[in-house]
């Protein structure tokens, strides 16, 4: 059976490196891309079931980003998690456009965040989105 | 910003800009250490190269702002050999270049005469703006293998040191808005990296306590930035 597929966009080859180790550890597959070109480009070679975002990425910011990936039908329903060093208090004025519009389902800081919080966080949403799958 | 080096408004920024940065290598070694409690391996000369990184931006902050601040403080300039500072900030760098994949080139050929400097402030800024572009470099190449040029060369102005890199969004525009955004922004060099780019504003106080000035710079086709440098009257040793 394949690994549900997750895309990490992390602009920083260390951290994206943890990240890739703890989620494949967890039993997903991983596809890493750097910027939200670079994203836009692996999302469209393969779904992902989930993306993982940071909003500072080098270019095109990842706001930026989640309206471009929004704005194509196949990746409407893909969940996003945002994973980022911006505090959330700093995008609070956004939430509602994040949750509501964007379809960003869980906030995490990533300096306060460990990478079981985050593995957890993935993991729960894959079973709501599953669960939601099988009552549609 | 007040242009003057030991403006309190330049030290403010600059504390928040190294703050923020300093969040980086934390985050990576917390990431790292829970990596190997997890037993998905981690290796310990990672987590030592990320700490020393770290600990390399905290000491020519605090180099930068001692210079800027005390007048008296060591800054008599010395004849310094290019070659022999870019050697050194060349081994100080070769662990974190091997963990972002990136790759270090020392370009140091040609014979030029040693110059006037404060050698020790010029090393800290050059591992200062390497560490910064290293950082950054991996986002523009999309995973591929960079190269980052530490070089020396001539110039109409005198002998320039700097670090250069396939880097076309490096511009004098860009670095013009970062002097202005830094303190302020998380990312004021957005064009070129995620970071606070800290090194890179820690070497600029560093260059402006020694009379010099950071520049955008060209060489061999690539992008970078460096400090034009006096040549030394004395005479150079063989």
């Amino acid at each position: 059976m394949n690994k549900p597929l997750l895309l990490v966009v992390e602009p920083d080859g260390v951290l994206a490196g943890s990240l890739r180790a703890a989620l494949s550890g967890s039993g997903y597959d991983v596809v890493h891309a750097y910027t939200a070109q670079e994203a836009v480009i692996k999302a469209d070679q393969s779904i992902p079931a989930l993306v993982i975002l940071e909003l500072q990425l080098v270019g095109h910011s990842g706001m930026e980003f989640l309206y471009e990936f929004r704005s194509y039908s196949d990746w409407e329903r893909v969940p996003v998690i945002i994973y980022s060093s911006v505090p959330p208090g700093e995008f609070a004025g956004s939430r509602e456009t994040l949750l509501e519009q964007l379809g960003v389902r869980a906030f995490l800081y990533k300096p306060n965040t460990p990478l079981t919080e985050l593995v957890q966080t993935v993991n729960n949403l894959r079973q709501m989105v599953s669960r939601s799958n099988e009552s549609i | 910003m007040s242009s003057y080096p030991n403006s309190p408004a330049l030290s403010h920024n600059l504390l928040l800009s190294i703050t923020e940065q300093m969040k980086l290598p934390l985050v990576q070694i917390a990431r790292q250490a829970e990596l190997a409690q997890m037993g998905l391996g981690s290796d310990f000369s990672s987590i030592r190269t990320l700490a020393e990184n770290g600990i390399q931006l905290i000491d020519g902050y605090s180099l930068g702002l001692q210079l800027a601040n005390m007048h008296n403080y060591e800054l008599a300039p010395e004849s310094v050999s290019v070659s022999s500072v870019l050697y050194e900030a060349d081994q100080q760098l070769r662990a974190l270049a091997r963990l972002y994949n990136v790759e270090i080139e020392l370009n140091i050929c040609g014979r030029f005469e040693p110059v006037l400097a404060h050698k020790h402030g010029l090393q800290a800024a050059i591992v200062g703006l390497a560490s910064a572009l290293i950082e950054a470099l991996p986002s523009q190449a999309e995973g591929k293998q960079t190269k980052l040029q530490l070089a020396t060369h001539r110039c109409r102005y005198g002998i320039v040191a700097g670090v250069y890199a396939d880097l076309p969004n490096l511009s004098s525009d860009t670095l013009k808005r970062g002097r202005k955004l830094y303190g302020n922004s998380r990312q004021p060099l957005v064009t070129i990296s995620h970071t606070p780019g800290a090194g890179i504003f820690v070497a600029d106080t560093i260059f402006r306590a020694m009379q010099l000035k950071l520049h955008i710079s060209r060489h061999h086709r690539l992008y970078g930035l460096g400090v034009v440098l006096q040549p030394s009257s004395q005479l150079a040793m063989i």
